[in-house]
């Protein structure tokens, strides 16, 4: 029996032990937003994260991950909000038959909780293992660079708020905490 | 389902692999899994007999990691070749391991593979074969009875790849003189299927080269040294010329390879660039280059 955390939920399964990540995901659970394709680690489309870092499911012995915290498509929005890259690629039409985005979503989320503003260079390598054969890319570039921005403009939004509560909990100001005892 | 049924073990110590590995009967070594899986999967769909054991690395902490002190690099085979990219210990002689990790596979590729499966695999077209021999690099292997073996890179590719155990590591000496230059030839660039990588090594003594090291990665064989082309580089200055001169100076078997005449006219371009390469970084350290 293993056990593993897929967007913050556990599952235990029974595993024969030459199952791929892939097919678990897909078959077993029932969770099929990351694509079935070159399943020559190839193409990038069955893309997941693990430890925040891209990695290709298909390639991938589910029972290695045993006690791992896996992140597919299906973990990044919360219950209202799409996560700001999904958001992204739908605000700047970076889809176009969709079957590479999950993966390449995956890709890009991994990229941005490493580095909110990556160079063109760093783009590229970091989707390198992504094969999209309609969009010509520029599309999810650019939603990728938007996505970023998102991403780091929230991040001063939660430091700030941060460092608002640490400053109220030490009573450090007045005008915020109410005048001391 | 893509694999054939295999019973998987998954052992937390590396005395406890190295006794899985030599008890079992037909067992492979599961590293990073990524020559592994796709191999499993093409043997079930060519009919092929495939393997009954896997035992996995994975869950061996000791096995991973980069550490370095004055005079050495340490690196544990099962780390990730991003983890080498990334680390902040690759400098002097250590920094060309930068540039050939920059140039394998594609990123998530690169975040699973490891040392210890790029080396150990037995696939001719792995990289980090030639930058090791360049560098002088051991392995070091934990046996079923707990012995430990060292073999230069250079050694164990001439032995046809066969590990004596579990590589826990790989060493390499620290060397501040030292320049490199590396090459490297793909068929094609959306999918990377290496076609030749080179790596040079020289201290340059004011004008000229000496002990100069030439590995060659051609995909076909075992990464080993062009001694030729080595002979010749340290009975030469680094003048004008040289690098052109070279191509005539070379183990020819080492570049006579399965590709077409086109592409070796293209390997013999990479080598001149590789030691017109060497000659303009002396002195300098390498970087991250992205060759295409």
């Amino acid at each position: 029996m293993a056990t593993f955390t897929i967007n913050k939920r556990k599952y235990e399964v029974d595993l024969k032990g030459h199952e791929t990540l892939l097919e678990l995901l897909r078959d077993k659970l029932g969770l099929t937003g990351t694509k079935t394709s070159c399943q020559e680690s190839e193409c990038g489309a069955c893309t997941v994260n693990i430890d925040k870092k891209a990695i290709l499911s298909c390639i991938t012995l589910a029972a290695d991950m045993d006690g791992k915290e896996i992140t597919t498509i299906e973990g990044l929005a919360d219950e209202e909000d799409l996560h700001p890259v999904q958001q992204a690629f739908l605000d700047h039409g970076a889809a176009q038959c969709g079957f590479c985005i999950p993966g390449m979503i995956m890709s890009c989320k991994a990229l941005l909780d490493a580095n909110k503003e990556p160079t063109q260079e760093e783009l590229e390598y970091a989707l390198d293992g992504n094969i999209c054969r309609c969009t010509g890319y520029l599309k999810i570039f650019e939603a990728v660079r938007g996505a970023g921005q998102v991403m780091k403009e929230r991040d001063h939004v939660v430091k700030f708020a941060d460092d608002l509560v640490k400053k109220q909990n030490v009573g450090g100001h007045s005008h915020l905490a109410g005048k001391q005892a | 389902m893509l694999l054939n049924p295999i019973t998987y073990h998954a052992p937390k110590t590396i005395p406890e692999a190295a006794q899985l590995q030599a008890a079992l009967e037909d067992a492979r070594i599961l590293a990073g899994g990524t020559f592994l899986l796709n191999n499993l999967k093409q043997l079930k769909k060519k009919g092929l007999k495939t393997p009954k054991n896997i035992v996995s690395l994975k869950n061996i902490p000791e096995l991973r990691g980069i550490s370095a002190n004055e005079n050495q690099l340490t690196i544990k085979s099962m780390t990730v070749i991003n983890d080498i990219f990334n680390s902040p210990l690759l400098k002097d002689n250590f920094s060309v391991l930068k540039t050939v990790c920059r140039n394998i596979s594609t990123n998530p590729i690169r975040n699973m593979a490891t040392l210890g499966g790029n080396l150990t695999s037995r696939y001719t077209w792995t990289e980090l074969g030639a930058v090791l021999i360049a560098l002088e690099a051991n392995m070091h292997f934990i046996g079923a009875a707990g012995q430990e073996t060292v073999v230069s890179v250079e050694d164990f590719f001439k032995n046809n790849a066969r590990s004596p155990g579990i590589l826990t590591h790989v060493a390499i000496k620290r060397t501040k003189n030292q320049t490199f230059a590396y090459q490297r030839v793909r068929k094609m660039s959306y999918v990377d299927v290496p076609l030749l990588a080179i790596c040079l090594r020289t201290t340059f003594q004011g004008d000229r080269f000496s002990d100069t090291r030439v590995a060659v990665n051609n995909c076909v064989n075992f990464a080993r040294r062009d001694s030729t082309l080595e002979e010749f580089l340290n009975k030469s200055l680094s003048k004008n010329g040289v690098a052109e001169e070279s191509l005539h100076h070379l183990d020819m078997a080492l570049y006579d390879t399965r590709a077409d005449e086109y592409k070796k006219a293209v390997f013999r371009v990479h080598l001149r660039e590789a030691v017109k390469e060497l000659i303009t970084r002396k002195g300098k350290q390498h970087g991250n280059l992205h060759h295409q």
